[in-house]
């Protein structure tokens, strides 16, 4: 028993002993100083020739010889303190649990491979707490510059005064962090685009005539989503011939999920047994297919079209069914993040300037232009 | 030779008293239920109509169904938090089998249903062949299914069109929902279980008191394990359910719904600790439960204020029960 113990205590204090020394060898190393701009002084000789009056009518010239000292400034470029021939960055992804995340995921790694770029990577887990444990890591394992991709305003502010002090470059995905720079969706046109898209049909195909919309909203998320529902919503209720009225437009918790989409559509369809013309804006793909299967479920398939944000593989499956109400969704190419982080990261590190913001050329797919965009859609073979 | 004396006065009173505090906890539900169904009839005009009530009895089976599966765990003493990651991965793997293997829809379905009673069996394996808690068990399968689901489908949606499949979660029997009438049966099957068979009866024993009923000779291990293994297949049940009425078999099926699962099941006065609780109890708490999402969304309630008024239906309800149950011991002494 008691040599039990004392094995026990030999095993424990060497546990101890061991993470000491891993910590103490992982400790980051001091950032290089920024060198000074120098000022060089010079010595120029200038001759001048200088015109001497004289009393007499003979005009008499003399060349004087003027020596000055002329201070020349020179700037001579600061060493960029980033620069490296290879660079490690941290990517830090809002989830792996959702197909765009893992699309953006994805077409970072393919394009870090291709600029010959060490990654390390992260799941932010969609949790403000986890992402600042990853920041803490990816400091500890000495990045060179870190993609960020997480929706905690509060967390964020933390994160990156943490980079900040270690001279961190960081690139924040989608949802600003104070001092990163912003690359993402333009989310208020990315929605309006929907929206406007969603007026022309119904102005086309329902005579104008729109007695319902269903927003799925996502309030939990905060303002950056709200932008894309905020966007849909005007652009369909500025373009659209007859607007519903206002208790006719039902803005609906869809907790991000297809299941909780269908429950609380099918729950609000009760309240417009009579509504034939309806529209129904959605966060993402899944709420969409959540929405069009409760009208489904319901029987009354032709009440609903629906419009989206993301256009993911689910989204473009169902938009070139036969009979499908799937108008389409607006675009953000998850898959492309990858062409414009990495450069815009390498950027970065090697002390080029970049724009605060760099934003996503957004396009709204549907099954007419599906293959124009996405070749490899199997409908496009 | 056997003198059984017949029972006392005082013996058929405990036992009227007992039968008649489970009428009465059934009772305080019903009354409950009724009274939330006209509170929500005067606030909204929508909620008294046809369509609502169909409405409600279409999406409410995956919460039922589950639930079925949930009770027999709670009666027998145990727990099960992986019902909903069960659900989600029946609706996966028969997506992949049918849409991407090609196989015929009743084969996937079936292997759908199999997967779920799989998972039952290593959670009964795990807690009564090598006694590991039932909560620490099922809250690794809940994690590992999950993750498995995704793993499955790279967290992508399989569509289900298969109109045979879709006809378990969208079809109608003279008007009344396919998925409810199959609900209500597992429900009286399972309540005849419980009620009229010894393996109802020594459930309730093993869960009330695991040491007697070991010594009284009941195989309680088999039992267990039996009830985990019909757990997992109610779950995936539940799961196949609701996956018909998505037309798609997603990883992110049925996220929280152990909570909902288990609050509805105490709810109907299933107990925490084991050997007390009842199917049609179970009915009512899903039904309660149910009505009340229901109800907030068509009086217009925030989405916030939802989650406030759900957990203040539980706490009232049960507290209800508890003290009308602790006044009724008071009286009787």
């Amino acid at each position: 028993m008691k040599h039990a113990r004392m094995m026990r205590f030999v095993i424990l204090l060497g546990a101890a002993v061991l993470l000491l020394v891993i910590a103490a060898c992982a400790a980051p190393a001091a950032p290089a100083p920024t060198p000074e701009p120098q000022v060089v002084v010079q010595t120029v000789v200038v001759k001048e020739t200088v015109e001497v009056p004289v009393e007499k009518t003979v005009v008499v010239k003399e060349t004087v010889e003027v020596e000055k000292t002329v201070v020349v400034k020179e700037t001579v470029e600061a060493a960029c303190a980033t620069k490296k021939d290879k660079y490690k960055i941290g990517f830090a992804n809002l989830t792996e649990d959702i197909v765009f995340t893992q699309l953006v995921g994805q077409g970072i790694k393919d394009e870090a491979k291709k600029a010959g770029v060490d990654l390390v990577l992260a799941d932010n887990k969609l949790d403000g707490a986890t992402a600042l444990a990853n920041a803490d890591n990816f400091i500890l394992q000495g990045v060179d510059g870190v993609i960020e991709f997480q929706t905690d305003e509060k967390f964020g502010n933390v994160m990156m005064d943490k980079f900040r002090q270690e001279g961190i470059p960081v690139i924040a995905i989608d949802i600003p962090m104070p001092g990163a720079t912003f690359f993402g969706a333009d989310n208020y046109r990315a929605g309006s685009m929907a929206g406007e898209a969603a007026a022309k049909w119904v102005n086309a195909n329902w005579d104008g005539k729109l007695d319902a919309v269903v927003s799925l909203d996502l309030p939990q998320s905060g303002p950056i989503p709200a932008a894309r529902l905020q966007g849909q919503l005007e652009g369909l209720l500025n373009n659209v011939k007859t607007k519903p009225a206002d208790d006719m437009i039902f803005h609906l918790d869809s907790k991000n999920t297809q299941d909780e989409a269908f429950r609380v559509v099918s729950d609000t369809l009760p309240k417009i047994p009579n509504a034939r013309h309806v529209v129904g804006i959605n966060i993402n793909e899944g709420t969409a297919l959540g929405t069009i299967a409760a009208f489904e479920a319901a029987g009354r398939k032709e009440d609903i079209v629906v419009v989206a944000q993301g256009a993911d593989p689910s989204g473009q499956d169902e938009m070139v069914k036969e009979g499908s109400r799937h108008l389409g969704s607006t675009g953000y190419f998850p898959e492309k993040y990858g062409t414009y982080l990495i450069p815009a990261m390498i950027d970065l590190l090697n002390c080029k300037s970049l724009p605060p913001s760099i934003y996503v050329d957004h396009v709204f797919i549907s099954k007419d232009n599906l293959c124009k965009y996405y070749p490899e859609h199997a409908s496009c073979k | 030779m056997n003198t059984t004396s017949p029972p006392t006065p005082s013996d058929l009173r405990a036992r009227l008293q007992a039968k008649g505090l489970r009428l009465t906890t059934g009772l305080s539900l019903l009354i409950a239920f009724v009274a939330m169904c006209i509170v929500f009839s005067i606030l909204s005009p929508y909620f008294l109509t046809i369509d609502n009530f169909v409405n409600i009895a279409r999406t409410m089976p995956i919460v039922g169904i589950v639930a079925i599966g949930e009770t027999l765990v709670l009666i027998g003493g145990g727990v099960d938090l992986s019902v909903g990651s069960v659900a989600a991965l029946s609706g996966v793997v028969t997506g992949l089998l049918s849409e991407k293997a090609g196989m015929p829809i009743g084969v996937a379905a079936s292997v759908g249903l199999l997967s779920g009673a799989l998972v039952g069996l290593v959670n009964g394996i795990l807690v009564t062949r090598l006694h590991i808690n039932a909560l620490i068990t099922t809250l690794a399968t809940f994690s590992i299914v999950r993750g498995l689901a995704f793993v499955l489908t790279n967290a992508q949606m399989n569509q289900l069109t298969d109109p045979r499949f879709l006809w378990l979660g969208r079809g109608e029997i003279v008007g009344i929902p396919v998925p409810f009438i199959l609900m209500i049966l597992l429900y009286v099957v399972f309540h005849l279980v419980l009620r009229h068979t010894p393996f109802g009866r020594d459930l309730y024993a093993i869960g009330g008191n695991p040491v007697a009923s070991r010594l009284a000779g009941i195989p309680a291990q088999k039992y267990l394990l039996a009830v985990f293994v019909l757990c997992g297949l109610m779950a995936a049940l539940g799961g196949l359910v609701q996956s018909s009425q998505l037309a798609a078999g997603t990883p992110q099926l049925a996220t929280g719904l152990e909570f909902t699962v288990i609050a509805a099941v105490v709810l109907g006065g299933t107990s925490l600790a084991g050997g007390k609780g009842t199917m049609m109890g179970t009915l009512i708490g899903v039904f309660i439960l149910r009505t009340l999402d229901n109800g907030l969304i068509l009086v217009g309630l925030s989405s916030y204020w939802q989650q406030v008024a759900r957990g203040a239906m539980l706490i009232l309800a049960v507290g209800f029960d508890v003290l009308r149950a602790k006044l009724a011991a008071r009286k009787a002494r």
